[in-house]
């Protein structure tokens, strides 16, 4: 190695006295693309790879209630958690919701895409504007919206609802309608990214397939039955998977909305490790339990997903 | 032809139609946030409001630590974006141009951040800040998200698009991998780092979980926060005018956001699905 250097430094090797001065710049090569690592491997290594860790360890322990004092109980806090009737609900809530918001999100999603492309065409700005906006806003703010559309008294929810002879409710405090109501905000909120990729998928298929079939004599609904919606399987496999993960974690707008009631009618497991992790008497150890079994579901989720994707993917 | 003129005025229609419903919540909230309190609780609802008032906007500022808010949103906000974009430059340059042992293998852990959802690390993270003493605070804000997987990712395919000739040239003129990097490559990225800004700086401005969890001191609240406690500090009768008001505040930066780079931010969410 040294009499490469040498030789490239075209010196040599008596007249170098001292490699001292010099120590510097050859290991600096060899460590300088760890050099440029350095605070993305430690940033994420504090907060997202030990984390994953100390949540394991925090979901074998228990804290006990006065003082600080950890009690180690192994699996106990994952088989207690399996025994409770509100852990159930939990689960059942986030599925209602997953199945609430993700089929009909992306039914709206793709009718408006192919709508958009006979004949072919781009979203205008003006369009888009209208149609994105609300996936830009937070979570948040799309619930205080909400909180207001569905006012029991003034709101305009009821003021609608009441134009087509339907009779108004209290939405987010009825057991019966709290989960729909937080469904259709949700719904609402990511609609736009819903277009946006199924777009995306749409304007991606050939021209000449639908000139093909033109000339075969096949009507509107032949051409999406067995055009459009074929090719567009990897688009819907992609809006399926990021929606389902996307509502599985879903907490802003639960939490603005409801807070997870009434009784826990809106209790999705995220609102439920929240709950038990920082509402009352923190209970992290059984928290930390929650946010496993949720994290392996999301893993597991976005891991047929990465499969699916590296074979639809590929760069130019 | 006649049919193809009809057919594109109805799609027109239709279009607006679809657009106006969609973002109809959002205008009912900017138009109640400046109607009077007369109008904000009429009953049928008043689309319009029969006065332009302020009033609303002045109540929010006075009722709650509102200017405040904002200033802990977009300090929390630009040093996310700041950190992201600079710690994703370098990591970026490493993978994309730099070669060494084990890089294959660390880009994959890199990548794989993104795969852990944030509800498996915001207790230990919650009780890690909170033992530093950094509850209620800045850094206690920031910290978390320093680094970003996704920026990483982003930036490395825009480097490797950048032929191998230009970093050559460089280094026959004896620049080193910083200058390189520094003086032609970022500036050559303008466009991609520009996308990487807005991402994460919605992503930074929307954020509610941490915020949530990190403060519970008024004056060090978030924006989103803040409003949802406005919005529930307030019992009976409500002041949705003023609730509303607060609302548009908080939003309207993520809408000029928005404005300024839609055709990246759309492009770049159809093309890698990623949300802001």
């Amino acid at each position: 190695m040294s009499e490469i250097t040498y030789a490239a430094s075209g010196r040599p090797p008596s007249t170098v006295i001292s490699l001292r001065p010099s120590r510097w710049k050859k290991v600096y090569p060899a460590i300088e693309g760890y050099l440029y690592l350095a605070p993305t491997l430690i940033a994420l290594s504090i907060f997202i790879f030990l984390p994953v860790y100390n949540s394991f360890i925090l979901s074998l322990n228990r804290i006990a209630p006065f003082g600080n004092q950890k009690i180690y109980v192994g699996f106990d806090n994952f088989a207690r958690l399996f025994a409770d009737p509100e852990y159930w609900n939990s689960i059942k809530v986030t599925f209602l919701f997953v199945l609430g918001t993700v089929p009909t999100g992306i039914f709206l999603a793709v009718l408006l895409a192919i709508a958009l492309s006979y004949p072919l065409r781009h979203l205008s700005g003006l369009h888009r504007l209208m149609i994105f906006v609300p996936v830009v806003i937070s979570s948040a703010i799309a619930g205080v919206l909400f909180r207001w559309l569905y006012n029991p008294v003034v709101g305009y929810f009821n003021y609608w609802i009441s134009l087509v002879g339907l009779e108004g409710q209290d939405w987010l405090t009825s057991k019966q309608w709290a989960l729909y109501a937080v469904i259709l905000a949700t719904i609402w909120k990511e609609f736009g990214f819903n277009v946006i990729i199924a777009l995306a998928g749409v304007q991606n298929i050939d021209n000449s397939y639908y000139d093909a079939a033109k000339v075969d004599g096949a009507n509107l609904w032949q051409r999406i039955r067995h055009i459009t919606l074929p090719l567009l399987t990897p688009t819907l496999f992609f809006l399926l998977i990021i929606n389902v993960i996307q509502n599985m974690e879903a907490f802003g707008q639960i939490h603005v909305l409801t807070e997870g009631g009434p009784g826990q009618a809106t209790t999705n497991l995220v609102y439920s490790i929240y709950f038990d992790a920082f509402v009352g008497t923190p209970q992290r150890g059984i928290a930390s339990a929650q946010a496993y079994i949720l994290a392996l579901i999301v893993i597991a989720v976005s891991f047929v997903q990465y499969r699916g994707l590296g074979k639809r993917v590929h760069y130019q | 032809m006649k049919r193809l003129v009809r057919d594109e005025v109805l799609l027109q229609v239709l279009l607006i139609g679809i657009g106006l419903l969609v973002a109809l919540p959002i205008i009912i909230g900017f138009l109640t946030s400046f109607k009077t309190p007369s109008d904000v609780f009429n009953m049928p609802p008043r689309f319009l409001p029969s006065e332009w008032v302020l009033d609303n906007y002045k109540t929010a500022f006075r009722a709650t630590p509102f200017g405040r808010y904002l200033i802990n949103s977009f300090i929390q906000s630009s040093s996310i974006v700041v950190a992201q974009v600079t710690f994703s430059i370098l990591a970026a340059y490493a993978f994309a141009v730099l070669e060494f042992p084990g890089r294959k293998v660390l880009f994959f852990v890199v990548l794989g951040s993104l795969m852990i959802p944030f509800e498996l690390v915001f207790i230990p993270n919650f009780i890690f800040v909170t033992r530093l003493g950094l509850a209620n605070t800045y850094p206690g804000l920031i910290v978390p998200f320093l680094g970003s997987a996704f920026g990483v990712f982003m930036l490395r395919q825009f480097f490797l698009t950048v032929p191998k000739e230009l970093h050559d040239a460089a280094k026959i003129d004896g620049a080193g991998n910083w200058r390189y990097l520094w003086q032609i490559l970022v500036p050559l990225s303008r466009g991609a780092i520009g996308a990487l800004s807005i991402f994460a700086f919605l992503g930074a401005w929307n954020q509610y979980l941490w915020p949530l969890i990190i403060t519970d001191q008024t004056d060090m609240r978030t924006i989103q926060i803040g409003i949802r406690f406005f919005m529930e500090n307030q019992e009976s009768g409500a002041d949705w005018g003023a609730i509303m008001a607060g609302s548009i505040i908080a939003m309207a930066p993520t809408m000029v956001a928005f404005l300024i780079a839609q055709k990246q931010l759309v492009k770049g969410i159809a093309m890698t699905g990623l949300k802001g």
